[in-house]
């Protein structure tokens, strides 16, 4: 079978107290802690030499720091992952971002790749409302992103397209489905590639954090610009339409949604980075696969803000 | 517009190179950004440029802006306009 093997909770509680230790994130602590029985230890330490088992709970960032740490250990010890909220994938995904000074690094490769991982929907609990909605447009963004990469093969873009019509229903806010909507959107979109949108949040992330703090994350940036990119995106080429024709995917509901992650004020007050990082946005590795090409004068279309 | 000038138009834009570096017997060894990514980019480009979608095979053949103008020509599209 290949890895990520897909647990459930059963699974992980025949793991032995002994050899298992746990890193969670401080924001589930208290639902975890009333869910499993493991010792929890210091992120980033070297490990007893008992230790198989690390069970990791966190967000993509700390998911993605944890598959690379794994393998700068001298000993093997079985990684399982659990999202403690959904958006990034980071429990199926080769794919690692990770902090690197002012940028964002990416590295891939199927030795990053967790273990096990598991969901519990009883973290949904502890995530407030409007994180759980900005998380649902990092999801959308891989699912729509990766439907429309140049490199997506027809199959790929059948399974997404399905993803697609399964994030429609299930609607955005917090509900447990995401856990499972976002990690089949994440892997499929492994398999062939993001775009502008993510571009754009690789290059932004660090600059708006510097200016504004933490609110602008991976996640708000994705939820704010899938409606402008997804507009440039239909507007450069039929490509958009032909494709939703295709998959019988509804473009209006798809727009509504994208309307309703998209906040006019957020994007106003991120334009003159927009602008004045458009020359690094554009060499970046994701806007480069975006489904359209990106080109120098694309900025135009951002700054005349005809898709509100 | 010529398909000329708008091949160099796109290159310029995709290779991100000033309009002097640019000729028709520019090479993918001549120039850094041309890179597998950037393979991606002229597919992309050249579709919704000239409406070609080069396959897989084409695509991975191209090594210089001679090859894309002699695949686009067995296509019908004309560069000595």
């Amino acid at each position: 079978m290949s890895k990520p093997i897909k647990w459930d909770k059963s699974d992980l509680l025949r793991l032995s107290k002994d050899d298992t230790l746990l890193w969670c994130t401080p924001s589930c602590k208290q639902i975890v802690s009333s869910l499993l029985p493991f010792n929890e230890g210091a992120h980033f330490q070297p490990l007893n030499e008992q230790i198989r088992n690390l069970v990791v709970i966190g967000g993509g960032t700390l998911l993605d720091q944890a598959k690379v740490w794994r393998l700068e250990q001298s000993t093997k010890i079985n990684l399982i992952v659990i999202p403690s909220i959904w958006g990034s994938g980071a429990e199926v995904s080769p794919i690692c971002v990770l902090n690197d000074g002012d940028t964002k690094k990416i590295i891939m490769g199927s030795e990053y790749l967790p273990d096990y991982y598991l969901i519990l929907n009883e973290l949904a609990g502890s995530i407030p409302q409007q994180r759980a909605t900005l998380a649902c447009g990092d999801a959308w963004s891989h699912a729509l992103e990766g439907f429309l990469s140049p490199l997506s093969t027809p199959e790929l873009q059948a399974e997404l397209a399905q993803v697609i019509k399964d994030m429609l229903e299930t609607g955005l806010g917090n509900n447990s489905h995401w856990f499972e909507l976002s990690g089949r959107a994440c892997l499929l979109q492994s398999k062939a590639s993001v775009g502008l949108v993510h571009g754009i949040a690789h290059t932004l992330e660090p600059v708006l954090t510097n200016k504004f703090g933490s609110s602008w994350g991976h996640a708000c940036l994705c939820s704010n610009f899938l409606l402008p990119v997804m507009a440039f995106n239909q507007q450069s080429s039929s490509k958009y339409d032909d494709y939703m024709e295709k998959y019988n995917l509804d473009k209006d509901a798809i727009k509504s949604v994208l309307m309703d992650l998209f906040n006019r004020a957020s994007f106003e007050e991120a334009m003159p980075d927009l602008i004045e990082c458009w020359q690094t946005i554009i060499r970046d590795p994701c806007s480069r696969t975006n489904s359209v090409l990106v080109r120098p004068k694309s900025i135009s279309f951002f700054e005349n803000g005809s898709f509100i | 517009m010529t398909n000329k000038e708008k091949l160099e138009d796109l290159m310029i834009d995709i290779l991100l190179i000033e309009p002097e570096e640019y000729s028709l017997d520019l090479k993918r060894e001549d120039v850094n950004s041309w890179d597998s990514l950037a393979v991606v980019s002229i597919a992309v480009g050249c579709h919704e440029t000239f409406g070609y979608h080069f396959d897989p095979k084409e695509a991975t053949s191209i090594n210089s802006v001679q090859d894309i103008i002699n695949i686009l020509e067995t296509k019908g599209i004309d560069f000595n306009e």
